[in-house]
């Protein structure tokens, strides 16, 4: 390849690094324990800080004194939040903030703060709130509000009218945590001029423009640092109240704050994935079309208005028509979390789709194919089919009835996702004379592995090993990046380190050419040495070639490069469970996940990544779900021993699949279609295996149980 | 306020702090080791998971003043200690975690890594339901414990000879890349 011609990726069969299994390079750092976290940020006088959190789901604040607070032994200051309301809206809202020389006193001083709440009517769930006679949520808007409607809802009735078979059913996801192992927060360091501030954040860049903004100053003052964060998943691309509320205290105090978030602080205010209820009237042909869907789609995202794309989802059907809307309640807005939306959606039509199959007595797997039009979908179902033993699995048209033993079944979902990039990154290499060589993005590593990639897109330009170049990221002086979301990472920076690289490598080429005798364009770059491609006995060593550039190292900048990315992905899973029908109590056994991301960069990253997404599914379909007493607004869950997360003896075996026939020689992000069709998959396992049909997850033993009764 | 004396990591240190301060506390706030993690302050999570005299404990729900006279290893202990005992390059499970890509994020890591050396100094050679009930209180949000387990497995194969059990997805790597090397450390395949 020319040196001339823009960055391309090379050939798949060409890679050295890339598409190969790199351990990660900050792995070192992790596994010894010296990489910090916010979490674990210690300056000289820093003080440590603790909010204050309405304990009523909606309440008149009649009386909010912080000054018995700061007379607690080892307070600093008490305050109240600069925007606190005098009313509150969610369970948990933040309201006052306290410092202290240990988190200890700091929690001595919320107990010693005098309040008093007078408690308005409030709603935490949406049966609630839809009452009529229900306390207003916003004042804009009632608590129950159809935002969209689409399709025509007349021709879809006539369609169901025509149906050989049509269901009617009702499909409800609850509200589940992101669970970041490390808590929301930060740690500012501010003298009135410039800040420092280690926020755990999936956002570098963006946290730097809303630090500034908290303390006034312009954002050329702030220094934003991020070597490490413990999760993100879709909750912290802002610095939120707990954000703010630390830059409040290092503009009183002029010392550094360290405020992050109690694990219950978290539950209550660190937000959520919307919960949402789906009823879907669907018909089906014999001939196993899905002739028609009318859908009403409803997302409890709490004060936020949730997330949900819509239905049809990714299956097509005939007709369909869908409305759309949101119902409010007085809990903690939803936030992002790992592709927002589509699990629920997933688990409404994946749900529907099964049970058109059986009332029609078709294979349900064959009767998705008949209505996915992508043939990658066909390849990929075909795939877990297989590795999940479907073909020889008994119940493929029927599902199977309780037992009184234990009954196995099998089922399936498909996801998708865009996971393409933007211009936002800019990249820098740097070829220093000793040989050493940089690459720094300020984006972030969310334990995704983008440091990684960082260094070893650079790796493979100039045919060096992984650990000769320094991937750098986590720090705002590195350069503007996007935030961590949507699966957008990837394809934003990896064609920006790709551009830097490149131009480093023809910005050296053409210092190096005199000396290998031969065009800057024949100079190759290949396992730790630099030669000529006209004469293979000119060439150097890395560091005989990096010393000729004297005193003057080479410094190139990257872009973001479109045709180096692109979007579009999709994925299958398949799960196989057994149900102890005299129980209700489900084991899985097994759970496989195919998927496509274009062009691998780390293939030991990608299956990690699967295998999280997997979990996460797990999770939900299993055992997540956020409870709030709805009589007495009170939050009966927000802990790791009452919110159930799956641990290591709930794992069935795993089996992540890279889709290498996808032979797009672009990159694109990935992470988020992996957690979409889990929980989905599993409800119809359980259905395959002995006919009942959960409709609302979690898939507890408690509701299976009752529907093996129900049934006998 | 007392004077603690304790042995952590190999080395006798003696620490001022509250009487009813936890281990973890004078671990995060006196003694300057991060590295075990303050997940949820309240036993459930398990991040911050030490060895007291070779047994993992959760270290928020551990009185300090209860330490005295016990062996308090954390994971900035491990290699020290693997080093001390004679071996080279790092502590062999530490080292099965970073080749196996046994984390992501690497918040749990630590705790994790405490449980599976506590389990395999205890049983060199456990089955993997064993293994699985060893990590079982310490939560992984980013993982899905896989190459964790995997990571464990190594770990075993490589103190006792054999060799490891092909993870579930080998079979899927059509054509299986060269693991590159980082600084030596080669991915497990």
């Amino acid at each position: 390849m020319s040196v001339q011609s823009g960055p391309q990726w090379k050939a798949r069969s060409e890679m050295k690094v890339l598409n190969t299994d790199v351990p990660r390079v900050d792995g070192p750092a992790k596994v010894s324990g010296r990489a910090k976290y916010a979490h674990d940020i210690r300056l000289p006088g820093m003080l440590h800080a603790r909010l204050l959190l309405c304990p009523h789901p909606a309440a008149d604040v009649e009386l909010l004194n912080v000054e018995p607070a700061k007379r607690i032994a080892g307070v600093v200051t008490a305050a109240e939040l600069a925007d606190r309301p005098d009313r509150t809206i969610f369970l948990g809202q933040p309201l006052a903030v306290v410092a202290a020389e240990t988190p200890e006193a700091a929690e001595d001083g919320l107990r010693a703060i005098e309040v008093r709440y007078r408690e308005g009517g409030w709603a935490v769930t949406p049966e609630q709130a839809a009452a009529e006679d229900a306390p207003r949520i916003s004042r804009r808007q009632p608590n129950a509000l159809t935002e969209r409607e689409t399709g025509n809802q007349g021709r879809t009735e006539r369609a169901l009218e025509g149906a050989d078979a049509t269901i009617d059913e009702t499909y409800v996801v609850p509200v589940q945590h992101h669970c970041c192992l490390e808590t929301h927060g930060m740690v500012v360091d501010f003298d009135g001029e410039r800040a420092r501030v280690w926020p755990s954040t999936q956002a570098v860049t963006g946290s730097r423009g809303e630090v500034a903004q908290a303390l006034g100053i312009p954002a050329d003052r702030v220094e934003i640092v991020c070597d490490y964060m413990g999760g993100g998943f879709g909750s912290k691309f802002s610095i939120g109240p707990e954000g703010l509320a630390a830059c409040q205290l290092a503009t009183e105090l002029r010392r550094p704050i360290h405020l992050m978030l109690t694990r219950t602080d978290e539950f209550l205010m660190g937000g959520n994935r919307s919960g949402g209820r789906q009823r879907m009237r669907a018909g089906a042909s014999l001939d196993g079309k899905l002739v028609a869907l009318d859908a009403e789609v409803w997302r409890h995202g709490g004060i936020g208005r949730g997330s949900n794309p819509g239905q049809p989802y990714i299956y097509k059907a005939e007709t369909d028509s869908m409305r759309i809307g949101s119902v409010r309640t007085n809990t903690d807005a939803n936030r992002a979390m790992r592709a927002p939306g589509h699990p629920q959606a997933s688990f409404a039509i994946e749900s529907a789709m099964d049970e058109l199959a059986y009332a029609i007595g078709m294979d349900p797997l064959d009767f998705r194919m008949r209505n996915l039009e992508d043939p990658v979908y066909h390849r990929q179902l075909n795939r877990v089919a297989d590795e999940i033993g479907w073909y020889d699995h008994p119940n493929r048209e029927t599902p199977g009835i309780p037992t009184g033993g234990t009954n196995v079944g099998i089922g399936f979902g498909v996801s998708t996702w865009g996971g393409g990039g933007r211009r936002v990154c800019v990249v820098t290499v740097r070829i220093d004379p000793d040989g050493s060589v940089t690459s720094s993005a300020g984006s972030q590593d969310l334990g995704t592995g983008v440091r990684t990639y960082v260094g070893s897109i650079v790796a493979e330009e100039l045919g060096l090993a992984v650990s000769q170049v320094t991937g750098r990221v986590g720090h705002s002086e590195y350069g503007p990046a996007n935030a961590s979301g949507g699966s957008t990472t990837t394809a934003s920076l990896a064609p920006a380190v790709k551009d830097a690289a490149h131009n480093a490598r023809v910005a050296f080429s053409e210092r190096l050419a005199e000396w290998l005798e031969c065009g800057p364009g024949d100079v190759v770059f290949a396992n730790g040495e630099v030669r000529s491609g006209t004469n293979e006995r000119m060439k150097l060593t890395w560091s005989e070639a990096c010393s000729i550039l004297g005193s003057d190292p080479i410094v190139a900048t990257g872009e973001w490069q479109s045709h180096l990315q692109t979007s579009g992905i999709h994925g299958a899973q398949a799960v196989k469970v057994e149900v102890d029908t005299e129980t209700g109590g489900l084991r899985l056994v097994k759970m496989v996940c195919i998927q496509d991301c274009g062009l691998p960069l780390n293939r030991m990253a990608l299956r990690s990544q699967i295998n999280g997404g997997m979990i996460e599914a797990i999770g939900y379909g299993l055992f997540e779900e956020r409870i709030i007493d709805p009589w007495l607004g009170v939050a009966l869950n927000a802990n790791f021993d009452d919110y159930k997360l799956p641990g290591s003896t709930e794992m069935p075996e795993l089996v992540a699949i890279i889709d290498d026939d996808d032979e797009r020689q672009q990159v694109i992000g990935m992470a988020e279609a992996t957690i979409i069709p889990g929980q989905s998959a599993i409800a119809n396992a359980v259905a395959n295996a002995c006919g009942v049909r959960i409709r609302s997850l979690p898939l507890t033993a408690d509701k299976v149980l009752m529907g093996i009764q129900e049934k006998a | 306020m007392r004077v603690l004396e304790l042995e952590v990591n190999g080395d006798q240190v003696e620490v001022g702090a509250p009487d009813h301060w936890t281990l973890l506390e004078v671990l995060r706030y006196r003694l300057g080791l991060y590295g075990s993690k303050q997940g949820c302050d309240k036993g459930d999570c398990g991040a911050c998971t030490v060895l007291l005299d070779g047994e993992p404990v959760i270290a928020c729900l551990t009185l300090a003043a209860l330490c005295e006279g016990r062996r308090i290893t954390t994971i900035e202990g491990l290699a020290p200690a693997h080093v001390r005992a004679g071996g080279r390059g790092p502590d062999p499970v530490q080292d099965a975690f970073d080749r196996c890509g046994a984390l992501q994020c690497g918040f749990c890591q630590p705790g994790m890594m405490l449980s599976a050396w506590a389990l395999l100094a205890d049983n060199p050679t456990p089955t993997r339901g064993e293994i699985n009930a060893a990590l079982s209180g310490n939560l992984c949000r980013c993982t899905g414990y896989t190459q964790i387990v995997e990571a464990v497995e190594l770990a075993i194969a490589e103190a006792t000879g054999a060799t490891p059990a092909r993870p579930h997805w080998a079979k899927h790597e059509s054509t299986p890349p060269k693991p590159a090397s980082v600084d030596g450390r080669e991915a497990s395949r």
